[in-house]
């Protein structure tokens, strides 16, 4: 392979790991804190659907800078929004957090859908709106404000490293997840944490989300998040449940969906449907080599 | 505390209790299995809240819970100072913490390695970590549920030294505990419930072990079926067996067990037993040689875990574990009329209290559902039992019946190997009494020759 | 669980529940919910053809909610249904238009294609979780994202039907079509077979052994271990059989409504499904009344849209609501052992 391809490839493996980096981040703290989060995938189409629709509607009176700019902080709060539903349900309402994510998935993707037809009057997809702008860049072969949110992503990282294990709060997120009860009888409350955990895991899947849809793209369409939000949880557990290791293991996913892209007319004899194929069997596989290797927080998933 | 109510679904936990501690005394607070004293504990905690009644204390109140509440994960300096981390800006000062924990340590004469992982500490001393993070709090009162039950008894004097210059120095204790020796040597008054009452006030020096075991029971014991001559032939040969990993596997195991007698293993726990008898019940792997020609009838230490299906009837519990049996496996089809049956049978002969015989085991007490446990291991007439805590957390006429079936059992030819944590159960059961420590057998007692000190010192890792 | 969600996720509630949200969605569109409810009972219930379309897609809903219902019932989050649906009809499609023994086997091994292809998917993840204990939910979800590739691939290319533009495979003798219970419609003894399906997992659930032992795994996975219970086989075979019944459903479509495969074969029933499994509170026979529940709107809706400008993308959104709503309940005992995700 030339040199510009190899460089090409790996640009675009980082591009296309920046959703399932917050995705995975957002599933990083929320089951650290003991809740397992499924609606990752969901809360990352709230943002993607969210941001457009904002940016579709603002960008006439606040221009085409600030709209989408808008956009993207709605898509983010409206991420985090659907992260606290889940929260409640799972610490005031202590459902069965599996099923609760299963259903906040449906809600998201047929909310989306439905909110196509009544925005847009169209079913499928919204029709272009302004995105994050800015020059484009020549290495990237995007806008400014996507390359923002590139480098944000590992900002995040950081930052979440650094709350949880170097912060009060993370410490009780870090207890919460093996053993809540030890958290209560420090007389802290454990569901607060872990509502707020959970919330914050919806704000990052939810920029995750915008990223896809007002970041790499002017549009909203239906299935364009294509199941990374469930590979984010594959990140999760081939990360050990660390911010470092979760994002590591996301740009691990991100070069299969990157390999796509860049073989398409170099290996004639690889369909272009195996190919699409990749990313997806890249977690099955790192899914059974890890497990049985790995150990997830003590108490997670597990209604206190 | 006044007039203390506490009432769940069911059952009176706490019936109007009175109680008074005082700066400087060692109460013990004793009473059988489901007596009520773990519940007047927490509400003295604030842990749970009493339906009647108040609890009034001069400063902070302070838990140690039988079951750590630690987060094995974490670091010991973690543990101790979650909640009230020292500070720097946002972050946690982690060097102060360590100073803190230090300190604290030495003011208490314990010792303890701020930097470990707290699942790595041997259980002796993670409660150490459990009772500095509520000593940390300051408390004016200290309550502490059956503290010294996982403690080996070189632990065990280290554990009450502490607690005794902690009462010198003004804390008032509470000790929820059933072992009575220990509240005649370290006590100063003892309260002792039953059935959710207090029924007496004690002086520990003016009372014994049987004064306290008669007013816990409320009379005497109920007695235990009768020890009867049998025939002994070979049944299970254990060789040099070694399994499980770490600190508590079981090392090179060898022993025999007898059709017609009761082999007991005594020790502390976490020294083996588990891995021996998971190796036993072919739940793990292992390196040696274990004979036995039938299949083992096993009574397990977790009945709610690992025993029953918790949602499910007494009649379908009644054939776990049997569901591949001939004459309950008819083709494809589990025999339901022969499940019923075998439910009635095991209620009939142990006893178990219940409506009917379709009521979730989960709505039944400890005790009852101890019985399904163990009546549905001897339902088959087994040729060989193993019985791991059969009597854990369950009432005293329940345990008493247990014990008289696996007796009985006994007396009719089965061989029966009875791990237990409690040294009273394999005194009273045993024919030949083995101690398991660090993984090994250190020790082998028949009946005749039991020398309680010695089992004590053996159990310690002591020399007999 | 609180009072108010007891009584929501009970049958009265969930129905009061989509009633309520339905008026909402029907306000919303600018009509009104005597219009609204009008134009979807119309639809779906209206007279014989409209019957039998409810009652087809009635029929696509219980078989994948039946496989679904199997496996939550074992401890096993299968929502891979789409997946295993989707591989099943395709397998029943291409034999279907390869299919060259005597007449009348053409119909059984077109099913039976369903059951293996279906099968063998919904075991590949049953081996993940049992020799690598992979978890289901994630390894599920992959493979249905590898079963689009795998379908779309053949049938674009070496399945593809010499007759058609698209994208499909050849398409069934007429001698290979199910037949219909109403003629004219895309009514077949599907229907028929689906729920003798539900009557024998119930049956298997009360009175077998394995039905037993699936029921002690899903319940008390540890007391299951230790009681004689072989885990890893009745996980593979659990997942498999639900992978089947799921893949059966798909072989009911090709076979009965399409009469060939493509890959639009699915509006998303695999997803509605687990909200069928769930409304059933995970028992085949009310299963059955929950798929007809279910049917009712998915046929309903397209009239509700036509007639009444009622969009029906709204359905998935409720039914989403209704899964959260039920997850109070707790349907699938938390393990013991807490798996990887």
């Amino acid at each position: 392979m030339t040199q510009s391809v190899i460089v090409t490839l790996l640009v675009l493996t980082v591009i296309k790991a920046v959703p399932i980096i917050y995705a995975a981040l957002g599933g990083v703290i929320s089951e650290r804190s003991g809740v397992i989060n499924i609606g990752l995938e969901g809360m990352m189409v709230a943002g993607a659907f969210s941001s457009v629709v904002i940016s579709f509607y603002l960008s006439p009176a606040l221009g085409t800078t600030v709209g989408p700019l808008v956009g993207l902080l709605v898509g983010v709060a409206i991420g985090a929004l659907i992260g606290w539903i889940l929260g409640i349900a799972a610490t005031k309402f202590k459902v069965d957090q599996i099923v609760a994510g299963i259903g906040i998935n449906l809600i998201c993707t047929g909310g989306a859908a439905y909110g196509l037809v009544l925005v847009f009057n169209q079913p499928g997809a919204s029709s272009q709106v302004p995105a994050l702008g800015g020059p484009n860049l020549p290495l990237f072969d995007l806008h400014a404000g996507a390359v923002a949110l590139l480098a944000v992503a590992f900002v995040c990282a950081l930052g979440l490293s650094w709350l949880i294990y170097k912060t009060p709060w993370g410490l009780r997120v870090q207890a919460c997840g093996e053993n809540p009860h030890a958290v209560k009888s420090a007389g802290l409350d454990p569901l607060k944490a872990r509502l707020l955990a959970v919330t914050i895991s919806g704000a990052l899947a939810g920029l995750g989300g915008a990223f896809l849809s007002i970041g790499e793209l002017n549009i909203y369409s239906d299935g364009m998040t294509a199941g990374r939000g469930f590979i984010a949880l594959a990140a999760v557990i081939f990360g050990r449940w660390t911010p470092w290791g979760a994002t590591g293991a996301a740009i691990f996913f991100g070069f299969f969906e990157a390999l796509q892209y860049v073989l398409q007319g170099h290996v004639a004899w690889l369909p272009a449907d195996a190919m699409q194929a990749l990313p997806y069997v890249a977690a099955l596989v790192a899914l059974a080599g890890i497990t049985g290797r790995v150990r997830a927080p003590a108490a997670d998933g597990v209604p206190f | 505390m006044r007039g203390i109510r506490k009432a769940y679904p069911g059952v009176v936990a706490v019936n109007g209790v009175d109680l008074d501690l005082y700066p400087g005394e060692i109460h013990a607070l004793v009473g059988e299995n489901g007596a009520g004293k773990s519940t007047l504990s927490n509400i003295a905690f604030g842990e749970v809240k009493a339906d009647a009644g108040t609890v009034k204390a001069s400063g902070s109140v302070g838990l140690v819970h039988q079951h750590f509440e630690l987060v094995g994960r974490l670091r010991v300096w973690q543990n101790i100072v979650l909640g009230r981390e020292p500070r720097k800006g946002l972050r946690i000062d982690e060097a102060a913490a360590r100073k803190m924990v230090t300190d604290l340590a030495a003011k208490n004469g314990l010792e303890i390695d701020p930097d470990a992982f707290v699942e790595d500490l041997p259980i002796g001393v993670q409660q150490r970590v459990e009772l500095l993070r509520e000593l940390e709090r300051e408390p004016t009162v200290l309550l502490l549920d059956e503290p010294t039950a996982a403690l080996a008894p070189a632990e065990i004097d280290a554990f009450f030294a502490t607690i005794t210059a902690l009462a010198k120095r003004g804390t008032a204790i509470m000790i929820v505990t059933h072992k009575l020796q220990e509240v005649i040597a370290y006590s100063h008054k003892i309260s002792v419930m039953r059935h959710g009452e207090l029924v007496a006030k004690l002086d520990t020096y003016s009372t014994s072990v049987d004064d306290i075991a008669r007013a816990m029971v409320g009379g005497e014991l109920p007695p235990v079926a009768e020890r009867e001559p049998t025939t002994l032939a070979p049944c299970l040969t254990i060789d040099d067996v070694t399994a499980g990993t770490g600190g508590s596997r079981a090392d090179g195991v060898t022993l025999e067990v007898q059709s017609g007698e009761i082999v007991g293993i005594a020790g502390v726990e976490g020294n083996g037993q588990t891995a021996l008898a998971d190796a036993i019940a072919k739940m793990i792997d292992y390196e040696g040689v274990i004979g036995l020609d039938s299949k083992p009838a096993i009574v397990p230490q977790d009945r709610h875990r690992e025993a029953l299906v918790m949602t499910w009837s007494i009649v379908d519990n009644a054939v776990l574990g049997r569901q591949h049996d001939p004459g309950i496996q008819k083709g494809l089809l589990l025999d339901g009329a022969r499940a019923r049956r075998d439910a009635e049978a095991i209620k009939e002969r142990f006893d178990v209290r219940a409506a009917n015989l379709d009521v979730a085991v989960k709505t039944l007490s400890g005790g009852n559902q101890q019985k399904i446990v163990v009546g549905r291991a001897l339902i088959d007439d087994p040729k060989f039992v193993l019985a791991y805590n059969p009597t854990r957390g369950i009432d005293v006429g329940a345990a008493a019946l247990v014990q008289s079936r696996l007796m009985q059992a006994r007396n009719a030819g089965a061989a029966i190997l009875l791990i237990s944590f409690e040294l009273d159960e394999i005194l009273t059961l045993a024919d030949r009494i083995l101690v398991m420590y660090r993984g090994k057998v250190v020790g082998n007692f028949s009946r005749a020759q039991v020398d309680r000190a010695a089992i004590g010192r053996l159990m310690a890792g002591s020399a007999a | 669980m609180k009072p108010a969600l007891r009584i929501l996720s009970g049958p009265a509630g969930t129905l009061l529940l989509v009633v309520v949200m339905m008026s909402v969605v029907m306000i919303v569109a600018g009509s009104t919910p005597w219009a609204g409810f009008g134009a979807l009972f119309g639809g779906a219930l209206g007279g014989p053809h409209e019957l039998a379309e409810t009652l087809a897609q009635t029929t696509a809903l219980l078989f994948p909610a039946l496989g679904i219902c199997l496996a939550f019932r074992a401890g096993l989050f299968n929502i891979g249904a789409e997946g295993q649906l989707l591989l099943g009809g395709l397998a029943a499609g291409a034999l279907g238009a390869n299919f060259t023994g005597p007449g009348w086997l053409a119909v059984p091994m077109i099913l039976a294609a369903g059951i293996v292809g279906g099968g063998l998917w919904g075991a590949l993840a049953g081996w993940m979780k049992s020799r690598f204990n992979a978890n289901e939910i994630i390894s599920t979800l992959m493979l249905n994202y590898v079963a689009i590739s795998i379908a779309n691939y053949l049938v674009a290319g070496p399945l593809k039907s010499p007759l058609a533009t698209g994208a499909e495979t050849a398409p069934l003798p007429a001698s290979s079509w199910l037949p219909t219970l109403i003629p004219d419609t895309r009514l077949t003894i599907a229907l028929l077979i689906a729920v003798g399906i539900a009557a024998l997992l119930q049956f298997v659930f009360a009175r077998t052994v394995f039905g037993y032992e699936l029921r002690a795994l899903g319940e008390a996975p540890e007391a299951a271990r230790r009681n004689h219970v072989d885990i890893n086989r009745l996980t593979w075979m659990a997942m498999g059989l639900s992978g089947a019944i799921a893949g059966l459903g798909g072989a009911a479509i090709v076979a009965g409504e399409l009469h060939r495969f493509n890959t639009q074969l699915s509006p998303g029933y695999g997803f509605t499904a687990i909200a069928v499994a769930l409304v059933g509170d995970l028992h085949p026979l009310w299963i059955c009344l929950a798929a007809f529940g279910f049917g009712i709107l998915e046929a309903g809706g397209l009239a509700m849209q036509a007639s009444a400008g009622v969009p029906k993308d709204a359905i998935h959104l409720i039914e989403g609501i209704i899964i959260l709503v039920l997850a109070a309940k707790r349907f699938v005992s938390t393990r013991v052992e807490v798996p990887a995700v």
